[in-house]
Formats: structure tokens, sequence, C-alpha cells
């Protein structure tokens, strides 16, 4: 295989095109600011246009527009950062259902991108293209080794970065910014799974294929090897969920908890249904309001972006979530290892999205009241 | 089987299309004038602006001072809400006050 032989030079250059004369690709890369700090894959003529073409071609296609510097993402721009982060073509549809996604209004990625907050947009897949394009669902599934999870992951940031402009301390004011934003994709693990994957429970088919995008912190280890029962997994789940100073502990909204095989078949042994687990997660994961304000050390607190029929008693039970809807609950991770994840969201400033990908089935909208949305 | 070098950099950022628009003209004096105060609704933004529109308010003597609260701090404004500061107000303050 020749990459960008004279052979292969378009007639007329585009006006994304430079001639590098002779330059080193990655410092070209570097030097402009396009790169995650990682050397990229150099994008060629050829690369491209597999990538657009594996779009559906009309590479000036208008797929969505980035904020918080609304760049247009057309077809040909998703398919340029889709190569430079490594993507195979067959990767391409994928990408461009989470970008989608993450592009509806209700996602807020405006205020993602620039929050001082921790937050990542997290894409979880669902159905048959997670093995049509080799994802991994099990061991070490958020981790790295993957071709699909990481640069599907890493593409979403490419694009997040030079399309949407949130450069760390320009438009991204994240205090500390985290790992999850260089890669944060991952499969369901339907395979080893007691209950129906994730995406069927919300009224999609088996066959169909979607995308699940949230506004997620890195996931929260839940080191649980004794409990053989439900509610004894589920204490500690609700151990590591109710901390006080993740968003949805201050400010409620929508958050993912990520069991492993072990621990879902231990709870599915015993009867218990996704609806079961979500319900028991949201009824006993509450802080006392007078935790979330310190008491009152320091002066009374209101809280504002909690619910406002919440009562602000200080021996109030505050919940983590408002609803077990609020609760997206997936199974992700090996067939050994008690290990689960509880992963926060950003309060009720993101409305979590699950998109179809292409062709598989219709879209299936939100329902928006009241400027919360629910899937 | 060769791997020869690129021959050109793509830009991968994706054109801006935006109207430009130019700012309101500035007020020149505020005394007098209608004072919208806007709380992004951050912990302590109200604290901060009720604090900034008192030493203000004495300095100017505005006509009237209209509050405005944001849904939340990290929602785009709400159009309905800019429409009725700009019709209900000449000069407007915010702060964020984290």
């Amino acid at each position: 295989m020749t990459t960008g032989s004279i052979a292969s030079a378009p007639t007329a250059l585009a006006t994304d095109m430079t001639p590098l004369d002779g330059a080193d690709p990655q410092e070209w890369y570097f030097s402009r600011g396009y790169t995650d700090g990682l050397p990229v894959v150099p994008p060629t003529p050829e690369k491209v246009d597999a990538m657009v073409a594996a779009l559906g071609g009309d590479p000036d296609l208008l797929e969505a527009r980035v904020p918080p510097r609304w760049g247009n993402l057309t077809r040909r721009v998703l398919a340029v950062n889709a190569v430079m982060a490594g993507c195979l073509p067959i990767y391409a549809p994928v990408l461009r259902a989470a970008m989608r996604a993450m592009c509806e209004p209700h996602f807020n990625l405006n205020a993602i991108q620039a929050t001082t907050h921790v937050i990542a947009p997290l894409a979880i897949v669902n159905g048959p293209v997670r093995n049509e394009i080799d994802m991994n669902a099990g061991h070490g599934a958020f981790g790295p080794g993957n071709r699909a999870n990481a640069t599907i992951g890493r593409a979403i940031r490419l694009i997040l970065l030079n399309v949407g402009g949130a450069l760390p301390g320009v438009l991204d004011k994240s205090t500390q910014g985290t790992p999850a934003k260089y890669s944060y994709c991952v499969a369901e693990n339907e395979e080893d799974s007691p209950w129906a994957p994730y995406h069927v429970e919300k009224g999609y088919r088996p066959q169909d294929s979607t995308v699940f995008v949230i506004g997620a912190e890195s996931n929260h280890n839940i080191n649980s090897p004794l409990p053989n029962d439900p509610e004894g997994i589920l204490d500690d789940v609700i151990s590591s969920m109710t901390t006080v100073v993740h968003n949805n502990a201050r400010a409620s909204g929508h958050c993912t908890v990520a069991l492993s095989p072990e621990h879902a078949q231990t709870i599915a042994k015993h009867g218990w249904t996704r609806h079961d687990v979500r319900s028991y997660l949201q009824m006993y994961a509450t802080n006392k309001f007078g935790k979330i304000v310190h008491n009152f050390k320091y002066g009374k607190a209101y809280n504002r972006h909690l619910p406002k029929h919440y009562r602000r008693d200080l021996d109030s039970d505050i919940p983590i979530v408002p609803s077990p809807d609020n609760i997206h609950l997936f199974v992700i991770g090996g067939t050994a290892g008690r290990f689960s994840s509880f992963i926060p969201g950003w309060g009720h400033y993101n409305s979590p999205v699950l998109r179809a990908i292409d062709g598989t089935a219709p879209d299936g909208g939100p329902v928006c009241i009241d400027g919360t949305c629910y899937l | 089987m060769t791997f020869a070098s690129p021959l050109y950099g793509y830009d991968p950022r994706g054109v801006v299309v935006a109207e430009a628009r130019a700012i309101a003209p500035r007020a020149a004096d505020l005394r007098g004038l209608r004072l919208a105060v806007l709380d992004n609704a951050k912990m302590k933004a109200g604290k901060l602006l009720a604090y900034t529109t008192e030493i203000l308010d004495g300095e100017f003597k505005f006509a009237s001072i209209n509050h405005y609260v944001k849904r939340g701090f990290s929602y785009t404004a709400d159009p309905d809400m800019i429409r009725d500061i700009a019709a209900a107000n000449d000069v407007v303050i915010t702060a964020i006050g984290d």
C-alpha cells in the first residue's frame, strides 16, 4: 500500500489541504494544534475518500455544528478527524451517530465543552454493530487495547477539539480535566448480561444498533466481592453514589451504572429485573440535605440546582437522581471479577441521548417536559 | 510494500459560518436608567450582584431595577428572557459568583 503517491494527488487542491513540501506530517499537525497531544494518522486523499464513502458520499453534507466554536461538521471534516484518530471506515456510522446525538440541543454540548467541571461525553454502543466492528465490551472495556473503542472515542475528542474548539484553557475551562477526555467509548456486554440490552429496555429491537451518549465523569470503581444477594451488591453501589461531591448529589440529573457480569448475574439469580435494580438504587441512594450544605457551617444555603419540590430541612433525604429512569444501567466488563462502576453525570444540565445508528432503526426522540428530557 | 509520506496536510477544523453583529451602543451616563440584574444561578452570584447593585444604585439612582435569574448557569440563555430584558431595561449587569 502506498499513501499519498503522486498518482493519487488531486487535480485541484481542496481548500482544507496544504502541501506539506517535505515537512514531517506529525510535526505539521502538532504545530497547528490539530491533535489531542498524541501523534495522529496523517490523512491522505485515499483514506479520507474511503471514510466519506462509508458515510454515504456527499462530502459537503452538513452532519452537525459543534459548539462552542460552532464549526461545521461536514462528512469530509468528520472523515478527516476519523482518519487522524485511526478509525477504520466501518466505524464511521457509529462515530456519526454519536456526534449527531451529542449535538442535539438538550445534550447541552456547548456547556459540557466549556465547563470548569471534569465532564466528558461517554458513548456506549449496543446491538450487532458492536461485534461487526469488533468492539470490546469485556475485560478492560473502558481501558486501552481495542481499536474500535479507542479510535471512535478518540475521533469524538478530536472533533470536539478541532471542530468544537474545546482547547484546554481556551474554550475548555475544565479546572483539572480527565483522562476520559482522550477517549471514552465502550459497548455493553450483551452476551454475558442476564437481562435484555439497554437499548431493548428503551424500546429498540435486539437487532437494532444504537449509541447512547451522556455527560459523564470517569468511572468510579465499586469493589464488592462479598455480597451474594441483590441488596448487598446494590448497597455497595449506593455507597459509591452517595458521596456529596459529584454533580448528581448537588444538582440531580442523570447518571450511569455499569454492573460487571458477575454482579449482574448474582442479582438476576434472585429474580431482579433491570427495573428492580434501578428502582432500588433510586430509592435508597440518598443524602441528608444537611450533608450537601455542610449543615450550614458556611451560612444558610438553599441549593438552587436540586428540584424545587425537594424539602430542604437538614434531615431531608435528597435522592441522587429524581427517578429510576435517570439511572442508565448497563452490563459492562469481563466475566471474572466483582467490580462494577458508578459513573456520575453532570447534574440536570445534561440530558442523555439514545440514537439509532444509521439504517438500523428509526430514531427514538426524547420526551421533553419543561426543559427536562427523558429517553 | 512501501509507505510514502503524505503530500498534504488537512485542516480538520471545519468552517464557521457566523453572522457578524455589532454590539449594542454603550450607555454614556448610567444615571436614571432602567437596570436589569441577571443572576446566572451560580452559588454566590446573587450575593455578589446584590452587593454590586446596592453600590451602583447609590451612585446612579436607577429609575428601576429588575431582577432575572437563569434556569441554571450552564444553560444557554432563554431567548424569551433576553427579549424581556431588552424590552424593559436600558442596561444590564451580570456576574459569576462561584
